[in-house]
């Protein structure tokens, strides 16, 4: 029988996915005009939206992110695209092996003039005993609009998994007009920094962010849209089951931050709030991804 | 010089720069200093409104902060010293103004950003009327710029900046500011919570080891690398505009 110390060992996969989408000036749609994709990461191809926009779904096709793996996503829309880029299912990091290093994913989003990305992926899932660390930097142009969520999970819960990975970075730096708006630097490290206390997470399982931005909008508008979205908690919040809180970001959006016990809550939250977003910015509801695997 | 009555000149010591640094420390950072800090409590007044932060928990949930929040804002605060520690000719106006940007994007919560940004412009504007230096005048900015709101400035790197013009040390100055901060986040708890005196001074007591270990990992930590996770302080933070009654601006 095999040991943990003598199962065979990985080869690092390192691959990247570049989607650039372009505006095609005679039809108004989205195209998906090039792509490069290193396996295991894979786009099938990107579907016409009833708006005109490009949806496509980001696809593992090795079923999850090993140890040591290093992923680099490239995404830009070109001015005035419109594309909803999305994942065919949970983001899962698995179990790190022998002296296997960190997962790292590097994301460099580029949004150009009068643009907008709705990037609404699934959740990361980190299993017991996996690292992960995620590096995104997102650049909007003018006019350039975002709606960007990102979901973590505990873990597998299904198999009794809470908090068991070892640890989980993220490192997001939002820069709309050439200005830094928001920034993140987080670290998670349950077995040294106890997770479930006051201040992290509490008794809350399931976290999330979600940016809401356009280039050019005037900052008493922002404050008006975190009124607004700060009413529409109400709708969909439960009371004990989840936190909602929104805010006016330094410049150029919103930030919103979900804390659920359940992921199922997490979504619906979401949408409705990228619902009610989309509203107020673009003047239409977002077209919810159908989801391909 | 004339002695003393009742005494000896010897009785008078002669004043070291480093007492006169503590002495100026301690005054920077006593809750006394008129810079507004007592109006704040950095979402803790949501939590507390919540039922989430209680007396019982208050210690714990410090030791998170310290840890978290606390430990970010003295490594700014220590960059911030070591832009004014080698003096006029090495301060960076541009790489100030960027340490300030990227404290803002840091802070996700409104109130909480302009908070902070209101205690530090205030402390710069007390710090340079203390102390005349072209730093600390080249950092506030004109007083129309200020105005605007166009230079922002973080109540922990003004913190840092004042404690590197005056030539107090980084370590005492990064001990200083943690222990401000949290003694203003107890004083903060005392008006929200049926918290004594004897038994906030225990907790602020309690709380000093754990100060000392966040100001000592904080000197080997690179601004790049300052890293914070309190999303649950965050929500409070966001929140707190929604509280119809209200102790607190943040």
């Amino acid at each position: 029988m095999t040991t943990p110390a003598t199962l065979p060992r990985h080869t690092p996969t390192v691959a990247a996915l570049s989607l650039d989408f372009r505006r095609d000036e005679e039809s108004s749609r989205t195209l998906l005009a090039a792509s490069v994709q290193e396996p295991p990461l894979r786009v099938v191809r990107a579907f016409d939206m009833e708006d005109g926009a490009a949806l496509a779904h980001l696809h593992n096709v090795s079923g999850g992110l090993l140890g040591g793996d290093r992923l680099s996503l490239n995404v830009k829309v070109g001015a005035g695209a419109r594309a909803q880029v999305t994942t065919t299912g949970a983001t899962r990091i698995y179990r790190r092996r022998n002296d296997d290093g960190a997962t790292t994913q590097l994301n460099r989003i580029e949004v150009g003039e009068n643009a907008l990305l709705e990037y609404v992926p699934d959740s990361i899932i980190p299993f017991a005993g996996s690292r992960f660390s995620q590096d995104t930097t997102i650049c909007l142009s003018a006019g350039a609009g975002l709606f960007w969520w990102e979901i973590l999970a505990p873990g597998r819960e299904a198999k009794g998994e809470r908090f068991e990975y070892e640890f989980v970075e993220m490192k997001t730096n939002l820069w709309v007009g050439g200005r830094r708006a928001a920034a993140e630097r987080i670290r998670i490290e349950p077995q040294f920094r106890d997770i479930r206390a006051l201040g992290r997470l509490g008794d809350y399982a399931f976290w999330a962010t979600l940016y809401i931005c356009r280039e050019g909008i005037d900052a008493r508008v922002w404050m008006e849209m975190e009124e607004t979205l700060r009413a529409k908690f109400s709708e969909f919040a439960k009371p004990g089951a989840s936190l909602w809180g929104v805010s006016t970001l330094a410049r150029g959006g919103l930030v919103v931050r979900g804390l659920t016990h359940h992921g199922r809550d997490m979504v619906a939250g979401l949408h409705s709030l990228w619902r009610a977003g989309k509203k107020l910015l673009y003047g239409c509801e977002p077209i919810l991804p159908r989801k391909v695997n | 010089m004339k002695s003393p009555p009742g005494g000896a000149p010897s009785e008078y010591l002669p004043q070291s720069d480093t007492e006169l640094a503590e002495l100026r420390l301690l005054q920077l950072a006593d809750s006394a200093l008129p810079i507004g800090t007592l109006a704040h409590s950095f979402g803790l007044e949501s939590l507390v409104a919540a039922e989430i932060l209680t007396v019982g928990g208050l210690r714990a949930f410090l030791r998170t902060y310290l840890e978290e929040t606390g430990k970010l804002e003295t490594v700014f605060c220590r960059e911030a010293h070591r832009l004014a520690a080698g003096g006029v000719e090495t301060f960076s106006i541009g790489r100030w103004r960027e340490l300030n940007d990227l404290l803002s994007a840091l802070k996700p919560a409104r109130e909480s950003r302009a908070a902070s940004a209101s205690l530090g412009q205030n402390f710069l504007r007390l710090a340079s009327a203390l102390r005349d230096s072209v730093i600390l005048r080249e950092a506030s900015g004109t007083p129309a710029v200020a105005g605007r709101g166009q230079n922002i400035v973080h109540h922990c790197a003004a913190f840092g900046l004042a404690c590197g013009v005056l030539e107090i040390s980084a370590d005492r100055a990064a001990l200083a500011y943690l222990h401000q901060s949290v003694a203003n986040l107890v004083s903060a708890c005392q008006r929200l919570l049926p918290l004594g005196q004897t038994a906030a001074a225990q907790i602020l007591w309690d709380l000093k080891p754990t100060v000392l270990e966040t100001a000592q990992a904080s000197a080997s930590c690179r601004v790049d690398e300052a890293q914070s996770f309190m999303p649950l302080l965050d929500w409070g933070a966001m929140e707190h505009p929604a509280i119809s009654t209200r102790l607190f601006i943040s």
